[in-house]
């Protein structure tokens, strides 16, 4: 089959999905195999698209309104591979769910029908070359998603609906108006309204549109995009909409979402870089961005009791990280928060998922009421480690690639206080993580339990994340590598 | 001399103030409604001056979803909470106002020279006027407490969205602007839903009294 007509079914299946499991009966036996199946398909078709698109070659549909290229393919490979096995996960999270009345059939069916329809809003997003569709994608992300996690009905699950819809909306509000505004500034240079829509052809382009233009466009990118990536200072609706939801919504927000919106970010960067206002430009702007995010996240992150919580502020943290690899800048600095945004992905998609199985053993959120989980659950344990180990960036573990390459970066470009504030914020997220893991894992239990481990197939999603974060913590991944210094070569005009 | 385009304009700035600034919540969507059918005269005006064909599709689908669809559910959601005024909100009711047009027209008056740049339509006026409503929406969100209030201001930085769209994009492809009013309607349900659900648990529609998830 053409990679083209696969690029089209690619977007139908979630879509598809979504819409059957919608008007299927209730009946969680069928709604589950359904969801399953369409997270297969849908993860087969996205990864057969991504190998092809490893060489370096770029397919386009739609009158070229969408395409792929490496840099796409990076975040379709997120998509796909977290996407699946958070999906896998979630079949047992939400039976628990049913199982402790916390939840009816139907609001499993909403769920796993809302679930598809996310993941074609992220899909479409990423797809996206015209840059207006691109926001589109983005902005139906949140609206997608405002029903899984405020999935409860109760107050506190309201207030993080609201919150939810109005910040990113107002935020999205900003990338709009940089999106009218670089159409505009592109179309007198390009002067065709088509071609002026698309991102291949502006960032061809960029050279010529107004540098100024591109200036204010791009901090208006920056709050837009940032908003919904959780960058700071309008972070303030993560911690509450990650930590609200069941736990795998929690998962594929962090582990997804941030990323497709770093990616709009990452475009609009792109273009601004390749043009007069230069890299230094954008760089300057994402390194003050990147530190000032991890500053806030980690200091928050040290008051935190609340697991996932805890995990919703690192997220925020790991943004910063993204943005400060995009900051460092060069080619290692790019690949870096590339690489960042896969090791990110899957490791957050595993300390959301695990906290899933801490509120199935202990009933609870707070880590002081927790303990002994290690004797308790074991291989919960051992999964929770695994996630903080990579989440601090201890060597051996996928995060610690990317960190360890951004500080090179920085200390080949002489940025010494930037690294050095940096690894501050590092240390402060170190301290901060192990602390709560011994408050979790070690001694003995401070309430009562009401499982032991969960069964194995449940916890088979999360020890595939583990498998992924170790081989990319330990081996060079061919063809990932590949497939990242294509994406890079794309961002620096190559 | 001011002509047409321009009072057109400015009475989009004056009803967005209103619509920020007025307490009974049926006049001001009443308000936000007639705001929304200047915007639709001001693309049949430019439509006809500037032969900018796409808008007057889009000024017949705005009518539709946004003078008569939106102002319908806000009116709905209204009656069925049975809410009149919105409480005292932030900065009070007299000084929220003045704040939110003296920085909205300050920001407008700083950024429209670039916008008037790459502008399509080359029309001071009404180019200040898209930012400044945008920015009195952001503004309404900032300052009012009310989630009815923030729904009518989500509207109005949209309205401000739509008239930069219409000056500075009008030739841009069709479907972008689809794609946007639709994310547009479906955000306004989802935020009717919410401050429904928002009413029964906090008795209110005060989201300030939402603190639940503080720290």
């Amino acid at each position: 089959m053409e990679i083209q007509e696969l690029l089209i079914i690619l977007m139908l299946i979630p879509f598809v999905a979504s819409i059957i499991i919608w008007f299927a009966p209730n009946n969680y036996k069928v709604l589950s195999i359904l969801h399953v199946l369409g997270a297969i398909l849908n993860a087969v078709v996205g990864l057969s698209i991504v190998s092809s698109v490893i060489n370096g070659q770029t397919y386009f549909v739609f009158n070229d309104m969408f395409f792929i290229d490496s840099l796409g393919a990076v975040f379709i490979s997120l998509i796909s591979v977290t996407g699946l096995l958070v999906n896998l996960y979630s079949v047992k999270y939400m039976q628990w769910e049913l199982d402790h009345k916390h939840l009816e059939v139907k609001d499993t069916k909403l769920f796993f029908s809302l679930f598809h329809l996310f993941v074609f809003t992220m899909t479409f997003s990423v797809l996206a070359n015209n840059i207006a569709l691109m926001w589109v994608g983005i902005e139906a992300t949140t609206l997608s998603s405002v029903f899984m996690v405020a999935l409860n009905k109760n107050k506190k699950s309201t207030e993080t609906g609201w919150k939810y819809i109005v910040i990113c909306s107002i935020g999205l509000a900003f990338a709009l108006y940089a999106t009218v505004l670089l159409y505009s500034a592109g179309f007198n240079v390009i002067h065709d309204s088509h071609s002026a829509m698309l991102w291949t052809t502006l960032i061809a382009h960029a050279k010529d549109i107004d540098q100024y233009a591109l200036k204010l466009i791009f901090i208006f990118a920056l709050i837009g995009f940032g908003t919904k990536a959780g960058l700071a200072p309008t972070h303030t609706w993560l911690p509450d909409v990650h930590s609200e939801g069941p736990a795998p919504s929690s998962a594929m927000l962090s582990g997804i979402l941030l990323k497709c919106a770093i990616l709009g970010l990452i475009r609009y960067y792109a273009v601004t870089g390749n043009s007069l206002a230069g890299f230094e430009y954008v760089q300057s702007l994402m390194i003050i961005s990147g530190l000032i995010t991890i500053f806030i996240a980690s200091f928050f992150l040290l008051v935190q009791h609340d697991v996932k919580r805890m995990f919703a502020y690192h997220s925020i943290a790991h943004m910063g990280v993204i943005a400060f690899g995009l900051g460092v800048g060069g080619p290692i600095g790019l690949f870096a928060a590339l690489f960042h945004a896969l090791a990110h992905s899957v490791t957050k998609a595993l300390a959301f998922c695990v906290t899933g199985n801490m509120i199935q053993v202990y009933g609870t959120r707070d880590m002081t009421k927790m303990g002994g989980l290690i004797k308790i659950a074991p291989i919960t344990a051992i999964l929770f480690g695994i996630a903080v180990c990579s989440l601090v960036g201890v060597p051996g573990f996928a995060i610690f690639v990317s960190e360890f390459l951004m500080i090179k970066q920085s200390i080949i470009g002489n940025l010494n206080i930037e690294v050095t504030l940096f690894i501050i914020g590092l240390i402060i997220i170190f301290i901060a993580d192990f602390s709560h893991f011994n408050l979790a894992t070690f001694g003995e239990s401070r309430s009562k339990v009401l499982t032991n481990e969960l069964p194995l197939s449940a916890n088979l999603p999360l020890i595939g994340l583990a498998a992924l974060i170790l081989i990319f913590g330990l081996f060079t991944v061919s063809p990932w590598v590949t497939l990242l210094k294509n994406a890079v070569n794309i961002i620096i005009g190559i | 001399m001011i002509d047409l385009l321009s009072i057109l304009s400015i009475v989009l700035i004056i009803s967005s103030l209103c619509v920020f600034g007025i307490r009974n919540y049926k006049i001001a969507t009443y308000v936000y409604a007639f705001q929304t059918f200047i915007l639709v005269m001001i693309f049949l005006f430019l439509y006809i001056t500037y032969d900018a064909e796409q808008l007057g599709g889009w000024a017949i689908i705005a009518f539709f979803t946004k003078v008569i669809f939106v102002p319908f559910i806000l009116l709905r959601l209204i009656k069925k909470l049975k809410v009149e005024h919105e409480d005292e909100p932030l900065l009070g009711f007299f000084i929220s106002p003045v704040v939110a047009i003296a920085f909205s027209l300050a920001i407008a008056m700083a950024i429209y020279p670039i916008y008037l740049k790459f502008s399509l339509i080359q029309e001071h006026i009404p180019l200040i006027a898209s930012i400044t409503i945008f920015m009195i929406g952001i503004f309404g969100f900032i300052l009012r407490n009310s989630a009815i209030k923030q729904i009518l201001a989500y509207c109005t930085f949209e309205n401000g969205i739509h008239l930069s769209l219409a000056l500075m994009a009008y030739n841009s492809p069709e479907i972008a602007e689809l794609g946007i009013l639709t994310d547009a309607i479906f955000a306004v349900l989802i935020m009717a839903i919410l401050s429904q659900r928002f009413f029964k648990y906090f008795g209110s529609l005060d989201v300030s009294k939402a603190d639940e998830l503080k720290g």
